[in-house]
């Protein structure tokens, strides 16, 4: 029982030298050597509109990964309903739009209807359900729901619609989603630095127990992060049914991007930016980097003429690498669970 | 009869396993006459012939405290080997190939998950996406497909009614598991980093060896399922078989496994997984749409959940009601006691 | 007769700490020897250098006069040496058989339940569980039997030495003449046993010899039979203490109770429990491991559930039912484990003494890093920790920096009533006088502080006034001027004069 050691906290590059060194140094190496080669043999990899691509293709998956990063920072681990949500989405709002009903009004409804299916889930996680196992079950009824409501068929709204400037506009030379990507990673960032709200996901996701001894249940944190997760899919879908004019349940479920499942896509974004799956660790700003990184891993494959495989191949491969590299960093510092 | 209400009351979870297994399939076999035929037995069977290994699998591994995402990819690349090499190589030897990558990758992934003390979920979500490029690659972005397809039709020729050898060789692989599980060290060792990892730890149970077991089986299964279907329909697609890994989950809680690991057996595998295909198979006689597949499976996946959580509330309750009782008796004595000095 | 472990001149330091300055010890086969001190005198790493969990000691470690070093707790566990920790490592999900044979070379690779069932039974009996279907789920059992099968374990293994730390912390009566019985029947069979316990009445009903380990150094083993309790106590404890203790001065009788605890009855309890406590005092609750006092500070700070309550405090009647509600009341709880909810490890120490209070730094939800920064380093000078030392990780600090930061959070509250369990677990001497003066310093300006220790020194010297609990009933009250170890001591282990019967005489 007699704990009596001190000793000075060793910085980031010292406990990797010290624990692992042959092999994170080397695999940190390894790697940087290859995004280095990639980006300097990649033909118009270092252009403007090159970036600007890479951002924009990170935006859908970004904003959806930092609502996720909400809900695994404050340790609820995932949800595995984004998917579906976004499709319940996207049939509530082009719905109403269809109906007439203008574009405020469409988003408000939409919004609400994402608040509430964010709210039940976190409700059922707060009681104690395991995340995983109620984000399924919930992943299926939306989708049903969705697809019921829309009797499985392609909803359209005409052009014009209020939601252009949203889909397919854009500002000062950048696409209008973009703006929004970045603005909702430095509002999502802000609110876990600055706010009381921010601390207590932290605080919660760090020790739940020492959590609820300091007055900070899980209960409500499960309904607000699920909330805002929520929320974050029902906008991306918003935007990109703003950018088809239409909906269909099977939107996100298809080929998304090269790399198919949308739900898989965002968890892998939240992990790759390192943020610790047991909470308490991490940032947005990370999972934003992750989607970033993501993008341009693909864009660069896409560049230098790979198909969808070799592609599809690359990205998984960094996926599994990074994990891999942060699991290896993190056993050698804090102190075990 | 008691002795039928001591094993509902100690194996509560497989009880309710059957119970929803008959009524699923009573519900479809009275509204629909074509339902409980013996046709439709045989095909589900069939079914169960992928998706039981994919139950299995899914099962195993979250006994052990973990889950496997990359199980689809994982089979849809076996798919893509024994189709692609079927011709050149003939049906036996590609689908031996299959099995080893398949197991092999199941392996390595067993391996890193205990040496890096990482959670499965967090692994698989990255090799998920690793294995379905490989399975691009290997397939070169094409539909595989037999140029003759009589040559795999052995594997589904009926035999006893309802069986065919794929079906057979999975109903071998789930007993042989079976015995594994249940009257093994190895097997009892995953039930306990799956039940109490810290605890098995601390009482000495490796946790490399059981890990890699069940991620090898795991791989062993997505393996032969990928297989079985690349034979029987004669093509592969790189990205197909996603669907197996929410069906397999849904067939694993089904048949009583608990999201906190170390419960759970194979014969609920088995019929969770009978469940399920009885859902999907009566589903589509019934003409209902492939959606309303998920929404049902949804649903029943909240009943199970729901069933669980009780059950486990109702356990707690009656251990504290136990442990008043005992306080109760405990303090009946003490007054006995203290009579006992003053008088004595 | 030579002794089956012997272990001579055995430093061993953790940076510039020395848990053992050259202690010594040893056994003979088919002995009981009791291993006695207080908190942070060397009994966990003496334990852990015993059991080879520990490999980095100097010294002479002899197993039957052969010289040896293990650097695993395998080799140990192979070389006959078993140890039986506090913390239960049972599945709690599988069988007792299945348990008794979880790992290790004896555990047979094919079996079915049955023949493990068939294996397991004569271990059971020696454990004094033959009655138990070795089949049934091992959460079944009470914590006292389950202990008890954490032993049989070990004994499946054929130890020549079994280690018992902490056997009967968390059991009841019955349970733990089950303990010593065991003990005894393994002793007759010339097994030999470590008993590591606070329980002065185990300690002298079992052991054949007692060593007592104090501030890393031990005693000579003393015959059990030449000691009683007050001249065991005056071995452990030693001369520091008046050091580390602040002045107390008695307290004038009447004034009004800051709180009212009326008929508490926590799950354990065998009967309801009221007390008052008074503004400006340090009240004391002492009770052996186990006896239930850290259940009465939970239950009223709404950390655990309970049968019935009252607290008159403040004006109102009421019980907090979570921890929230008692925070808002200005009620301040610490647990005896503060890395399960004391603290956030993998926080910053900012971070960690401003989580009860983050209103007090927010206004309209948005934290203000100036008002966190300042409240925070008010705070930890109050408690002597750096706040140079603020940004870090709370995990890299030591035993006592960390108890002072989990104590020292709660300020950011303004408490009336701090309770506290058990405050220098794991703490060093230096930090210990720190969080004395501190409490004393706290309870002069108004507040009222309620500890809960098993270590006879602390709740001897430290309180204004003792209440004294036995196994979940209220046995009485001391004041200062009666407050002495042995009476203490008189009243948490034998309050009704018992020990003239014999073992497994009690009704």
């Amino acid at each position: 029982m007699t704990s009596a050691t001190t000793t000075n906290n060793p910085n980031f590059v010292q406990r990797l030298a010290r624990d692992h060194s042959p092999l994170v140094i080397a695999l940190v190496l390894i790697f940087m050597a290859v995004c280095i080669i990639g980006a300097a043999t990649a033909p118009n990899f270092l252009t403007l509109f090159n970036f600007k691509t890479i951002i924009r293709d990170a935006a859908i998956v970004g904003i959806m990964a930092i609502g996720l990063t909400f809900v695994t920072l404050s340790g609820n681990f995932f949800l595995l309903s984004m998917k579906e949500t976004a499709a319940l989405a996207i049939i509530a709002f082009a719905t109403c739009m269809a109906a007439g009903l203008g574009f405020p009004m469409s988003f408000l409804i939409t919004m609400a209807i994402a608040t509430v299916a964010g709210a039940v889930q976190g409700l059922l996680i707060g009681l104690g359900g395991n995340p995983i196992v109620v984000t399924l079950g919930a992943a299926g009824l939306f989708f049903g729901i969705g697809s019921w409501w829309s009797d499985n068929l392609v909803v359209s709204f005409r052009r014009p619609h209020g939601a252009e400037w949203l889909g397919t506009g854009s500002t000062f030379g950048l696409p209008n989603i973009t703006i929004a990507f970045v603005i909702i990673a430095i509002v999502a960032e802000l609110v876990l630095r600055k706010t009381s709200f921010g601390r207590q996901v932290y605080l919660i996701g760090a020790n739940r127990a020492a959590g609820r001894a300091t007055g900070h249940e899980n209960f409500a944190m499960a309904i607000k992060v699920c909330i805002i997760a929520s929320v974050c899919s029902a906008f991306v879908a918003v935007a990109f049914s703003a950018q088809v004019s239409s909906a269909h349940v099977n939107y996100f479920s298809s080929e998304f991007g090269s790399s198919g499942d949308m739900t898989i896509m965002v968890i892998a974004t939240v992990m790759v930016g390192g943020n610790s799956i047991m909470g308490g660790y991490g940032s947005t700003l990370r999972s934003s980097l992750g989607a970033v990184f993501i993008s341009t891993v693909d864009n660069m494959m896409v560049l230098h003429g790979f198909n969808s495989g070799p592609r599809v191949l690359a990205v998984g491969l960094m996926i599994v690498f990074s994990i891999m590299v942060f699991a290896l960093v993190r056993r050698g510092s804090r102190a075990e669970e | 009869m008691t002795k039928l209400k001591n094993w509902i009351v100690s194996n509560p979870d497989l009880a309710f396993a059957i119970l929803l297994s008959v009524c699923v399939y009573g519900y479809f076999a009275m509204t629909n006459e074509l339902f409980a035929t013996h046709r439709t037995g045989f095909a589900i069977m069939e079914r169960f012939a992928v998706l039981g290994l994919v139950g299995l699998a899914l099962t195993l591994c979250i006994i052990a405290g973990e889950i496997d995402l990359s199980i689809g990819s994982n089979a849809a690349l076996a798919a893509v080997i024994t189709v692609r090499f079927t011709d050149s190589l003939g049906a036996p030897t590609s689908l031996m190939i299959a099995l080893i990558v398949s197991t092999t990758i199941g392996m390595i992934q067993g391996y890193f998950i205990a040496y890096l003390r990482v959670r499965a979920i967090v692994l698989t979500v990255g090799t998920l996406m690793l294995l379905r490029g490989v399975a691009l690659f290997a397939a070169e972005e094409k539909t595989v497909m037999l140029t003759d397809f009589r040559v795999p039709d052995f594997i589904s020729t009926k035999m006893l009614g309802y069986f065919s050898p794929a079906s057979l060789l999975v109903l071998a692989m789930f007993i042989l598991v079976a015995l594994f599980m249940n009257f093994t060290k190895y097997g009892r060792e995953i039930y306990a980093i799956g039940g109490a990892r810290k605890e098995a730890v601390a009482a000495g149970v490796s946790l490399k060896r059981p890990m890699i077991i069940v991620f090898a089986i795991s791989g062993l299964c997505a393996g032969l399922g990928g297989a079985i279907i690349g034979l029987r329909s004669g093509t592969a697609q790189a990205l197909g078989l996603q669907y197996v890994l929410l069906a397999g989950t849904v067939a694993a809680f089904i048949g009583g496994v608990s999201i906190l690991g170390g419960k759970g057996g194979v014969i609920g595998a088995a019929i969770g997984t009978l469940t399920v295909n009885f859902l999907n198979t009566g589903l589509v006689f019934n003409v209902t749409p492939a959606f309303m597949v998920q929404l049902y499976l949804g649903i029943l996946l909240i009943v199970v959940i729901m069933f669980q959580t009780g059950s486990r509330v109702f356990d707690e309750s009656q251990r504290r009601k136990q442990i008043l009782a005992d306080t109760d008796r405990m303090a009946k004595l003490l007054t006995t006691r203290r009579q006992r000095i003053r008088s004595g | 007769m030579q002794p089956l472990l012997k272990l001579t001149n055995i430093k061993r330091s953790y940076g510039a700490i020395q848990a053992l300055k050259g202690a010594n010890f040893e056994i003979m086969p088919g002995e009981v020897i009791g291993l006695v001190g207080e908190n942070g005198a060397g009994k966990s790493t003496m334990v852990k250098i015993i059991s080879g969990f520990d490999s980095g000691f100097t010294g002479e470690y002899e197993l039957n006069g052969e010289a040896l070093h293990f650097s695993s707790p395998i080799q140990a566990e192979r070389a006959g040496i078993a140890v039986a920790q506090q913390e239960l490592s049972l599945i709690k999900t599988m069988s007792v058989a299945e348990n008794i044979f979880l790992a290790g070379d004896k555990v047979p690779t094919f079996a079915t339940k049955r023949s493990l069932s068939k294996m397991a039974k004569p271990f059971l009996e020696e454990v004094g569980l033959g009655h138990i279907d070795p089949s049934i789920s091992t959460d079944r059992l009470s914590v006292g039997e389950q202990h008890l099968i954490e032993v049989a374990r070990l004994l499946a293994h054929d130890p020549q030495l079994l280690i018992l730390d902490e056997p009967t912390a968390a059991l009841g009566e019955s349970d733990s003449i089950r303990i010593l019985d065991m003990v005894n029947r393994l002793a007759k069979r010339g097994k030999s046993i470590v008993y590591v316990s606070h329980r002065m009445d185990e300690i002298f009903k079992i052991s054949n010899r007692i060593i007592v380990l104090r501030d890393g150094e031990s005693q000579e083993p003393r015959q059990a039979a030449d000691l009683d309790v007050n001249s065991l106590v005056e071995l452990m404890l030693g001369r520091e203490l008046n050091n580390m203790f602040p002045a107390r001065v008695a307290k004038q009788p009447g004034g009004v109770p800051m709180m009212k605890v009326q008929d508490l009855w926590p799950d354990r309890f065998l009967e309801r429990i009221s007390f008052d406590i008074y503004p400006g005092e340090i009240l004391g609750l002492a009770g052996q491991l186990g006896s239930g006092t850290g259940d009465i500070l939970a239950a009223i700070a709404g950390a655990t559930q309970t049968r019935d309550g009252n607290l008159v405090f403040k004006g109102r009647n009421f019980l907090p039912k979570t921890p929230k509600e008692a925070i808002d009341a200005g009620i301040a709880y610490c647990s005896d484990d503060r890395k399960h909810d004391g603290l956030f490890l993998g926080r910053p120490i900012s971070d960690n003494l401003s989580s009860a209070a983050l209103k007090r730094i927010s206004t309209w939800g948005v934290r203000s890093d100036r008002s966190e920064l300042e409240m925070v380093t008010e705070n930890a000078v109050k408690f002597t920790v750096d706040p140079a030392r603020l940004p870090q990780e709370a995990g890299v600090l030591s035993g006592g920096n960390q108890q002072k930061v989990a104590l020292a959070k709660w300020l950011a509250i303004n408490p009336d009533i701090i309770l506290v369990n058990e405050p220098t677990r794991g703490v060093d001497v230096g930090a210990r006088a720190e969080i004395y003066q501190k409490l004393r310093e706290l309870a002069d300006e108004g507040a009222a502080i309620v500890v809960a220790s098993t270590d006879i020194q602390e709740i001897t010297n430290l309180p204004d006034r003792v209440i004294t609990i036995y196994r979940g009933i209220q046995v009485g009250e001391i004041a200062l001027e009666d407050m002495t170890a042995a009476a203490i001591l008189k009243e948490i282990t034998d309050p009704f004069d018992e020990t003239g019967l014999q073992e497994g005489q009690t009704v």
